[in-house]
């Protein structure tokens, strides 16, 4: 496999992942308006589940890194079991956001998980290994050649993205996307139809939970690693920044966000020239980058590439414009042909 | 005569408040207000603005803070009950602000309002519905937010209606509709509701149309019920009907019930 083969497959496992994710947070941002500035624990909760799961006892390979569990389940198992978790955790996270806090304090709730989380498992080494991490994760093709292999992988991954699309497009789409869309427009109205607010929430915080496991068990498989340092706070504003730019709310301005942001933009920067002085600093220009590109947008252009919907859209054979006074006329309660 | 006195040997109303002190956070809007809904009777609250009225119904559905007092369902307690449990009790409830899903179109909005009952169910109540507002068929597809505010009162108490509500709750229902259509509203479609047993708790400005379709009236003023008394008294009595509806408003509708 040529470099450049192996970069594409890398970009391509990214960009699956890094829809999936994206996806689950915008239907919980975006859809139900839930500010979850946390969603990047549940990728986490989903990469070591998938990583303890599938790796054997830790006392193997001469017990070099901690953790606990190490069951050497199969690869599906091991993933099912990473969205079980992705979702509960999303749940937990989700019961945060139940009391009726203003958005912008809500976020603040978030991100506080966020951080609190990281510094957790990172300061427990018997746990998940701590700072250090877990590392030789199984990948479930190791078998097959690295060739054959990483392509499986980027099919695997097409895959998990397909089924995704038809389970994400069931919960935006649908009579539960409507409900969801309904609450974030305002919670009474839709507890007045008989709806309760709290199922309504939780499910899409257990649904947007599943799916960010899911992302978090394919890339941990893939990389082979997964440690505090990948799971920082600012990787929840990167999918956050291509949900804001592609459109929240709308499944196509989504996946579209997630290709130029997630992917483009934060690949094309690793090719501006390093600056031997300051280490670091083009890493820090993609971020940089996608603060502006976060603000520009929250000034320019709020509802993003595409919009959620087409506001004016008129209903078929409704006629350009209704008279003027039209229900004053009183002929309210005369079917019109 | 629906006060507690000689409530007695009655059927029992179909939503009461008995002394509720409500409002939100510590402070209370409503202080201390009791009032009843007989079965199948339109019982019309009229009042100054921030006299409380909202808060009160508000208090009643679960949703303001509710501090002392009882709210009853067919006898029973509902205080502070969650509203999904009251709507699948039978209460519909239209709020004064934020009455349709934006963000969803008419029928989206209709749909939502079937939520409780199957799919053949819906549909039937739906074309109900539209027959009750012929102006929304053409609207279907528009998303509510692009609706005239007529249009979205229309599409607000078309979605309540989707619930075939035992009891309806309104809060100013006619607002921003043109007065035509409100009285076409309040007579034809809320009348007609509680001849088939409905019974309608009643938030009106429209003070004059309301207590004409209602059968009781309350005059709620900075929080406590000032009046209580049949509507068709209120109407008649000038005196009364100047506490309703102040003054000048009280002489144009001297004037307008004179003219019929
Ligand atoms: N969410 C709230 N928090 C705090 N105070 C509120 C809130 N909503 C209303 N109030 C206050 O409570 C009082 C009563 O308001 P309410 O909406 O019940 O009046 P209303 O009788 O319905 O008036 P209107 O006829 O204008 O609709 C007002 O002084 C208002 O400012
Ligand atoms: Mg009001």
């Amino acid at each position: 496999m040529t470099g450049i083969e192996f970069y594409v497959v890398v970009l391509l496992v990214y960009l699956g992942t890094d829809l999936l994710a994206a996806w689950g947070l915008n239907l919980e941002y975006g859809i139900s308006g839930v500010a979850n500035l946390a969603y990047i624990v549940v990728i986490a909760a989903g990469a070591y589940t998938y990583a303890i799961l599938s790796l054997g006892p830790d006392s193997g390979n001469g017990g070099f890194q901690l953790y606990v569990v190490g069951w050497q389940l199969p690869f599906a198992v091991a993933v099912i079991a990473a969205a079980a978790v992705g979702a509960l955790v999303g749940v937990i996270i989700g019961v945060t956001g139940l009391k009726r806090i203003r958005q912008d304090y809500q976020g603040m709730v978030m991100l506080v998980i966020s951080l609190m989380a990281v510094t957790v498992v990172g300061a427990d080494t018997g746990f998940l290994n701590g700072q250090a991490g877990l590392s030789l994760i199984p990948n479930p093709f190791s078998s097959l050649s690295p060739a054959v292999g990483d392509w499986a992988y980027v099919a695997m991954v097409a895959l998990a993205c397909v089924i995704g699309f038809f389970v994400m497009r069931r919960f935006t789409g649908g009579p539960m996307g409507r409900a969801l869309r309904a609450m974030r427009d305002d919670e009474h109205a839709v507890a007045a139809m008989g709806f309760s607010v709290i199922r309504l929430r939780l499910m899409s915080q257990a649904v947007g939970g599943a799916f960010g496991g899911v992302s978090g068990a394919l890339l941990a498989a893939f990389i082979g690693g997964w440690s505090p340092g990948a799971w920082a706070y600012v990787e929840t504003l990167a999918l956050l920044t291509a949900i804001i730019v592609g459109g929240m709310g709308n499944d196509m301005g989504v996946s579209l966000g997630t290709f130029v942001i997630a992917v483009l933009l934060l690949q094309a920067v690793q090719f501006l020239p390093q600056i031997s002085s300051h280490t670091g600093l083009t890493e820090a220009l993609g971020w940089i980058i996608l603060g502006v590109l976060t603000i520009t947008f929250l000034w320019v252009r709020p509802q993003g590439i595409f919009k959620e919907r087409r506001p004016f859209y008129r209903s078929p054979g409704e006629t350009e414009r209704s008279a003027p006074g039209d229900s004053a006329t009183g002929r309210v309660a005369a079917p019109r042909a | 005569m629906p006060t507690s006195s000689d409530s007695g040997g009655r059927e029992t109303p179909a939503l009461a408040v008995q002394n509720l002190v409500a409002g939100y956070g510590d402070f209370a809007v409503v202080d201390g207000v009791s009032l009843e809904v007989p079965v199948g009777k339109v019982v019309a609250v009229a009042g100054p603005n921030g006299a409380g009225k909202s808060t009160l119904l508000k208090a009643m559905l679960g949703i303001a803070r509710v501090m002392s007092g009882k709210v009853l369902l067919d006898g029973q307690d509902v205080t502070s009950a969650p509203l999904e449990k009251l709507a699948r009790l039978g209460v519909g409830y239209v709020p004064q602000l934020d009455d349709v899903f934006d963000s969803l179109k008419v029928l989206e909005n209709l749909e939502m309002g079937g939520y409780l009952c199957n799919r053949v169910e819906r549909q039937r109540r739906i074309e109900r519905v539209l027959q009750v507002f012929p102006q929304l068929q053409a609207k279907l597809h528009r998303y509510a937010e692009t609706l005239s505010g007529g249009e979205r009162k229309m599409t607000a108490i078309a979605r309540v209606l989707m619930l075939d509500p035992k009891i309806l709750v309104l809060d100013e229902p006619t607002a921003s509709l043109t007065p035509e259509l409100s009285r076409v509203v309040l007579e034809e479609q809320v009348r007609p509701l509680s001849a088939m047993g409905t019974s309608v708790l009643l938030v009106e400005q429209k003070a004059v149309a309301a207590l004409a379709i209602a059968d009781w009236a309350y005059l709620l003023v900075r929080g406590r019920v000032e009046v209580s008394a049949p509507a068709a008294e209120v109407l008649s009595d000038p005196n009364m009907r100047e506490i309703f509806l102040g003054r000048a408003a009280a002489e144009v509708a001297a004037r307008s019930v004179d003219a019929e």
